[in-house]
């Protein structure tokens, strides 16, 4: 695992869960979606037209490279601008 | 569109310059919207935890306090309606189109004001796309907002001082790195500071975070290498590691850091006059003294008239708050030139020295160099090697666009504008434009645009 939560002075909201792509993971309420998936180990959020694995780059809303799909809530959505909710279920492009 | 919701101004960005611009408008009983894309004001210096967080000793440095001071004082005026969580997708002067979580909204303001902010310059070479490898500011943010390390080894690496500060927050939070790799050598940073020693040392509380910065980093064994270039970024589906110019570095994430370029997506779309922003590229507000932009009843502060940190952006969020007090009538002219002294003396002060930093943390002269293969538009996967070649043919940046798809994707070309220019100039050709701007700024779901009519 590569990302890894703060723990030292660091109070989180309640534990929570996301699925993406259809894995269950376990995250904190406040987190985004992308801060969730890191901590997961899922730093893959597509892949391009050569089949290479691509992360996200910028964490603040500009490059376009976090987008997901959120099931109930549609496509494009940038996942460091959006908080995960429980139950949320989330697709990427990978 | 919805009928559009009216206030007397609207502001894009709750950064120092939003807030501060906010402030000085305290007391007219104005109708004021702040618009920002993070749920919670601060901008991306004070990127605050998620509201469900409680964090011990938040950005503690004493750096910090003028800025949360400010903060809090911006929490607590009674005439902001806050829109967190909304990106301002479309503007022209009179009205703002912004995305929230309830689709679109037309925000109608007869003052707007522009302090959107800047971004990392993104940087290509050999294997930038890998995942774990980032935009510096965005590992930063991790740890400010989230509190969460990138990596359990971080690289930074790139020409930007920054670049120490990042570090150093990285280990206070336990966090390992790798190293702090300079690509310039350290004595030409040391010259560029030199060669104005007066205004450096009228920042000497940045000089001394820079110094305080080292000695966590001294302490922590995670060396700093001045005069060391990125070659490449390795790794099969993730960064694993880096080739410099002295030898492989192992790393499961990577900070590039070689400076900043204002986000200027909105101004340009409303047609303000703008200018070439600083050596790491990008287009600035142009402006006059009130922050005034070229478009009547639009107005630009912060990062959004040129990179020049914090402390430049509140004095010049309090000039454009006080400029359009003064011309909404609620000034008068004495008045308002009297309120404006200090502002416009820390503004000049602060600006004087972002014009120092940019000179020692000028990437120019030492980009890492792009192999054919190498991806320099993200959202369309457009190489290095064939844009190099229709760059080769002649042309602008937009007929660049057209025939490659470089900077058509969902970013818009904020990515690829400023590698794009460079390869433009260094061929020879001169585009003093870049790419049109174009609604929408951000990607809009084709589903918002049509529930809204």
């Amino acid at each position: 695992m590569s990302a890894t939560r703060i723990t030292r002075g660091v109070n989180r909201g309640g534990p929570i869960a996301i699925t993406v792509d259809g894995i269950r993971i376990e995250c904190f309420a406040g987190e985004t979606v992308a801060a969730a998936m890191l901590a997961a180990d899922h730093a893959v959020f597509r892949a391009d037209t050569r089949g290479q694995r691509r992360g996200m780059f910028c964490n603040m809303g500009v490059c376009s490279e976090c987008l997901v799909t959120l099931i109930a809530g549609g496509p494009h959505v940038r996942a460091c601008l959006v908080e995960a909710r429980d139950g949320m279920e989330v697709a990427t492009r990978d | 569109m919805t009928e559009p919701e009216r206030f007397d101004i609207a502001i894009v960005g709750g950064g120092p310059a939003g807030q501060a611009a906010a402030i000085a408008l305290e007391g007219h009983g104005l109708s004021i919207a702040v618009i920002d894309e993070q749920i919670r004001p601060g901008g991306q210096i004070l990127r605050q935890p998620p509201a469900a967080f409680t964090v011990a000793n938040w950005l503690a440095d004493r750096s910090y306090a003028p800025l949360k001071r400010q903060l809090d004082r911006f929490g607590q005026l009674k005439e902001v309606r806050w829109l967190g969580g909304h990106s301002a997708v479309g503007l022209q002067a009179g009205s703002i189109v912004a995305t929230g979580p309830d689709g679109l909204r037309n925000i109608a303001a007869d003052r707007i004001l522009i302090a959107a902010g800047c971004q990392d310059l993104a940087v290509p070479l050999p294997g930038w796309t890998l995942p774990g490898v980032y935009a510096a500011g965005g590992i930063q943010a991790f740890v400010k907002s989230q509190q969460l390390l990138a990596g359990t080894r971080v690289l930074l690496a790139g020409t930007h001082p920054l670049q120490l500060i990042i570090a150093a927050q990285i280990v206070a939070a336990g966090g390992t790195v790798a190293a702090v790799l300079f690509a310039q050598p350290r004595a030409h940073m040391i010259a560029a500071l030199a060669a104005q020693p007066l205004t450096a040392l009228g920042r000497a509380s940045d000089l001394f975070a820079a110094g305080t910065a080292m000695a966590t980093l001294a302490r922590a064994g995670a060396p700093i290498r001045f005069g060391v270039g990125l070659s490449a970024l390795t790794g099969r589906d993730r960064v694993s590691g880096a080739v410099t110019s002295a030898g492989n570095v192992e790393c499961d994430a990577v900070g590039l850091c070689y400076g900043f370029v204002p986000q200027s997506a909105l101004p340009r779309m409303a047609g303000a006059r703008m200018t070439a922003a600083g050596p790491a590229g990008g287009w600035a507000c142009v402006h006059d003294d009130w922050m005034r932009t070229s478009v009547p009843g639009l107005y630009a502060a912060g990062e959004t008239v040129g990179v020049a940190g914090a402390a430049a952006a509140a004095a010049g969020g309090e000039l454009a708050g006080l400029g359009i007090a003064l011309d909404l009538g609620l000034l008068d002219a004495d008045t308002a030139q009297r309120a404006a002294q200090n502002s416009r003396r820390r503004f000049a002060r602060h600006r004087a020295f972002a014009s120092l930093l940019d000179a020692a943390a000028d990437p120019r002269p030492f980009f890492p160099a792009p192999d054919s293969g190498t991806i320099v538009c993200r959202c369309e996967d457009v190489e290095f090697g064939p844009l190099s070649e229709r760059v080769s043919a002649g042309g602008s940046a937009n007929a660049v666009k057209l025939a490659t798809r470089c900077g058509m994707g969902a970013c818009q070309g904020r990515n690829c504008e400023p590698t794009l220019l460079r390869m433009i100039s260094a061929a020879g050709g001169c585009d003093d434009v870049g790419f049109t701007a174009r609604f929408p700024a951000r990607a809009v779901s084709i589903a918002d645009l049509l529930s809204s009519d």
